[in-house]
């Protein structure tokens, strides 16, 4: 019986050990005096899976940040519901400045699509990075420019097919924004996520994919995809000699990002410690390396720019998302 | 040849190797907790292995793959809840073989056709890659529909005779898959205001309960009556005998072959290999009768199918940078961000990696085989604990499972409902794995479905050679067993009519 006993006591503790573990994210500190910022451990959400390019952002920013204001900063993902239920908690958690999130494009977008996410709820201090949108063709496709697709959409409207990664997602809008701005209409086909829907490129069971450049620039080195155009103003240094829409006479200009916010409600002497503090983490090598790794644009713009931003986007989903 | 020695030479280095060991003992551990998949440990430890040299880190992140297949049989066998999805039929014939007091054999086995199927995909994906990999490409959304209604059709089954009530299930897990936006137009069905079920209802947090946590609260219910105190008595012998061996042989032959082919599909996974596995050794079996009531053979073809995807999908992962489940997407960021651009020109560029990946799984399938075989020593102690003690760890595995999937209380809650669900399915006779079948394949069937249509119009399904092949094969296996009957009762009435149901 003793035997048993020891093996229970053992697997009790492996539980309690595994329980306290899950646990262990709750945060250390107390707040005291306002002025000494930061009392504690920082948590740094992202409504999103772990190992997902967001994910990686926070934790590679993470890095940075710790050494710069001297405390844990602990990531943690809560994802679902396309990011809502990662916004909305950020949302409803107290604005000490010790809850940051990494936010996606999504914070612009959800309130339009029947979520209660709405921007007004967050201080943004920083946008870190952009993610250029582009269109590709299967490498044996008919069509060599931007050009060429819409005039086949124009001839046949309806029946050109252009994947995205969902129904909803920034990419499925950019293809709306596209056929506002070329006057035709595409078949637009959402996928789970961007992967299948390039894949589905790749594969020719669609005409083009509008996808993010991380995804279609390897495609594109190696043939299996051709880019037509880069949704950005100038041309994006991931894919050399592929031209902007706006070159080629569609002025499309859209694209993913990601901004730093906290809880709406932030002290003016906290906010500006963290902006400071980002953009370090933001501008540092490692940050860098990360994003340009994937074909991503790094970048840092500060607490004031970001907001005007943010609501510039929310404002221009409205009108886009109203459309679908 | 040259590439040969160069790629496998790559892993003598020690670091590499203490790379494997860390990567097998992790895959195996997470592999054995219910709620960590897979495709969450490779997520998590993507975080440090950036940082490392791209052969070390793929060494972590391949074992952690290849360990978690293994470590996931043994919940599913002793109690009925499989760690990852990947065994869900693993619990159709491993459980009633515990319960049956011969839970030694079925660990033995599990692990030992678990690596017959891991080691013969890698082959394929070694002298094969490419031109099996153009095959991935011809499988889009109605392709993928059309497969997704075949692996339905083992709803009937899985049912184990109770046809009527197992549809049922099936039906009611179908209603369940519709919950969350829809898939084209994005709308909000059945949501009810909660933005946790807009991603759909958590399909891990369903299995867990209807599957773990239903069968200890009805382990518990039957010890209050005074039945058998503890699931299971004895583990039996540990080594299958020839006879059992022998019995092995096919099952596994037509587990690795589906495996093979299903791992090589995109986005098809050993859940859904191991499910269409178990239904075809059914359908080829001499002892249909006995799958699901504790057969080996039905044991072993769903496990050697889902470790026989891993070679299929590496292969099309690497060969056309499209990952072929959900763990290759995960590390296709990984080997983007090293540098390994997967697609055609890597077995230009890189010849040597294709070896040196073959050569990581291959050590990491025999490390995991060997820890699967030595751990079941401290299994034996874990059974011999009294029930209400047993009862306790497991549901706090559970629940600590489950919530760290997404960090959600939500998720513990819906497991919670879904544990007296399946408790009252157990009770009044109705199967449960109809209802978690209907809750994975429906949403793929019909978000596949309704692009197929998007793309190639009302009779798309019916214009692709391969998905109007699936769809006859489906029908075909829906009625072919109901004719097969007729005809046999008509040769010999009586002995139909007195066999027991």
């Amino acid at each position: 019986m003793s035997r048993f006993r020891t093996a229970t006591i053992g697997l009790t503790a492996a539980a309690a050990a595994a329980v306290l573990l899950t646990g262990c994210v709750d945060r250390a500190g107390a707040d005291t005096a306002p002025d000494a910022f930061p009392t504690g451990d920082i948590t740094f959400y992202t409504p999103t899976q772990a190992g997902g390019a967001t994910d990686l952002t926070a934790r590679t920013l993470a890095t940075a940040l710790e050494s710069e204001l001297g405390v844990s900063v602990i990531v943690d993902n809560r994802p679902g519901g396309a990011g809502s239920v990662g916004m909305e908690h950020v949302a409803g958690q107290a604005a000490d400045g010790h809850t940051i999130a990494v936010l996606p494009v999504e914070v612009a977008m959800l309130g339009h699509l029947d979520y209660d996410t709405d921007p007004a709820d967050y201080d943004f201090l920083a946008q870190v990075n952009s993610q250029p949108g582009t269109i590709a063709v299967p490498a044996d496709s008919p069509y060599e420019t931007l050009g060429d697709l819409v005039a086949a959409a124009e001839a046949a409207p309806g029946t050109i097919t252009i994947s995205n990664a969902g129904a909803g997602s920034i990419w499925e809008a950019g293809a709306l924004e596209l056929g506002s701005a070329a006057g035709v209409e595409f078949q637009g086909v959402p996928f789970d996520g961007g992967a299948p829907a390039v894949t589905a490129a790749v594969g020719g069971q669609v005409d083009a994919v509008v996808a993010g450049i991380g995804e279609t620039a390897p495609a594109h080195e190696d043939g299996r995809l051709r880019v037509l155009a880069v949704f950005t103003e100038e041309p994006a240094p991931a894919l050399d000699g592929v031209p902007t829409a706006t070159e080629q006479g569609f002025d499309v200009v859209i694209g993913s990002w990601a901004v730093v916010a906290a809880p709406v409600g932030l002290d003016a002497a906290v906010r500006s410690t963290l902006e400071d503090a980002l953009q370090v983490a933001a501008e540092s090598a490692a940050y860098i390396e990360f994003i340009e790794s994937s074909g991503n644009i790094p970048l840092f713009l500060g607490a004031e720019e970001t907001t005007a931003f943010v609501s510039a986007e929310h404002e221009r989903f409205g009108t886009l998302l109203a459309g679908r | 040849m040259s590439d040969v020695i160069a790629g496998v030479g790559a892993l003598l280095d020690p670091t590499v190797l203490l790379c494997l060991i860390i990567g097998t003992l992790l895959g195996t551990l997470v592999g054995a907790v219910p709620g960590i998949t897979a495709t969450m440990a490779v997520a998590l430890a993507t975080g440090f292995t950036l940082t490392l040299e791209p052969i070390q880190g793929l060494a972590v992140l391949l074992s952690i793959y290849v360990a978690a297949q293994f470590g996931d049989r043994v919940p599913a066998i002793l109690v009925n809840t499989p760690g990852t999805p990947a065994s869900i039929a693993t619990t159709f014939d491993g459980f009633p073989l515990a319960k049956a007091g011969r839970a030694g054999v079925a660990l033995t086995s599990s692990a030992l056709v678990s690596a017959v199927g891991s080691l013969a995909s890698i082959l394929i994906l070694v002298f094969l890659a490419q031109p099996i990999a153009r095959i991935a490409l011809s499988f889009g959304p109605i392709e993928l529909f059309a497969l997704v209604v075949f692996g339905m059709t083992m709803m009937v089954g899985v049912s184990n005779g109770r046809i009527a009530k197992g549809l049922a299930a099936g039906a009611v897990g179908l209603l369940l898959g519709a919950v969350g936006r829809d898939p084209i137009t994005g709308d909000h069905r059945f949501t009810f205001g909660l933005p946790e079920l807009t991603s759909g209802l958590p399909f891990i947090a369903v299995i867990i309960g209807v599957f773990g946590l239903a069968e200890i609260f009805n382990q518990i219910i039957e010890a209050r009556r005074g039945g058998t105190a503890s699931p299971i008595e004895q583990l039996g012998r540990w080594w299958p005998d020839r006879a059992e061996r022998r019995t092995l042989v096919k099952p596994t032959a037509i587990g690795t072959g589906i495996g093979a082919v299903v791992g090589v599909v995109p986005a098809a996974g050993g859940d859904i290999a191991g499910i269409i596995a178990w239904d075809q050794a059914r359908r080829a079996s001499q002892h249909p009768e006995r799958f699901g009531k504790g057969s080996l053979e039905g044991l072993a073809a769903p496990d050697s199918a889902s470790t026989a995807t891993m070679g299929g999908s590496v292969t099309t992962t690497l060969a056309l940078g499209v990952p072929g489940d959900s763990v290759m997407a995960v590390m296709l960021g990984s080997m983007i961000v090293w540098g390994l651009q997967p697609g055609p020109s890597l077995f230009v560029e890189n010849p040597d990696l294709v070896f040196s990946i073959s050569g990581i799984m291959i050590v990491a399938t025999l490390a995991a085989l060997g820890l699967a075989l030595v751990r079941m020593q401290g299994v034996v102690k874990l059974l011999k604990l009294p029930l209400n003690a047993l009862a306790v760890v497991i549901i706090t595995f559970c629940m600590v499972g489950t919530y760290a999937v997404q960090n959600s209380v939500f998720d513990v809650i819906v497991m919670l409902v879904f544990g007296i669900v399946g408790l009252g399915m157990k009770r009044w006779g109705f199967p449960a794995g109809p209802l978690v079948l209907g809750l994975i394949l429906g949403p793929l069937a019909e978000s596949n479905l309704r692009r197929g249509l998007l793309i190639d119009g009302p009779f798309a399904a019916f214009q692709s050679p391969i998905a109007a092949s699936l769809i006859a094969l489906s029908v075909f296996a829906l009625i072919a067993p109901a004719v097969l009957r007729t005809l046999k009762r008509r040769s010999k009435p009586r002995a139909d009519a007195a066999a027991p149901r």
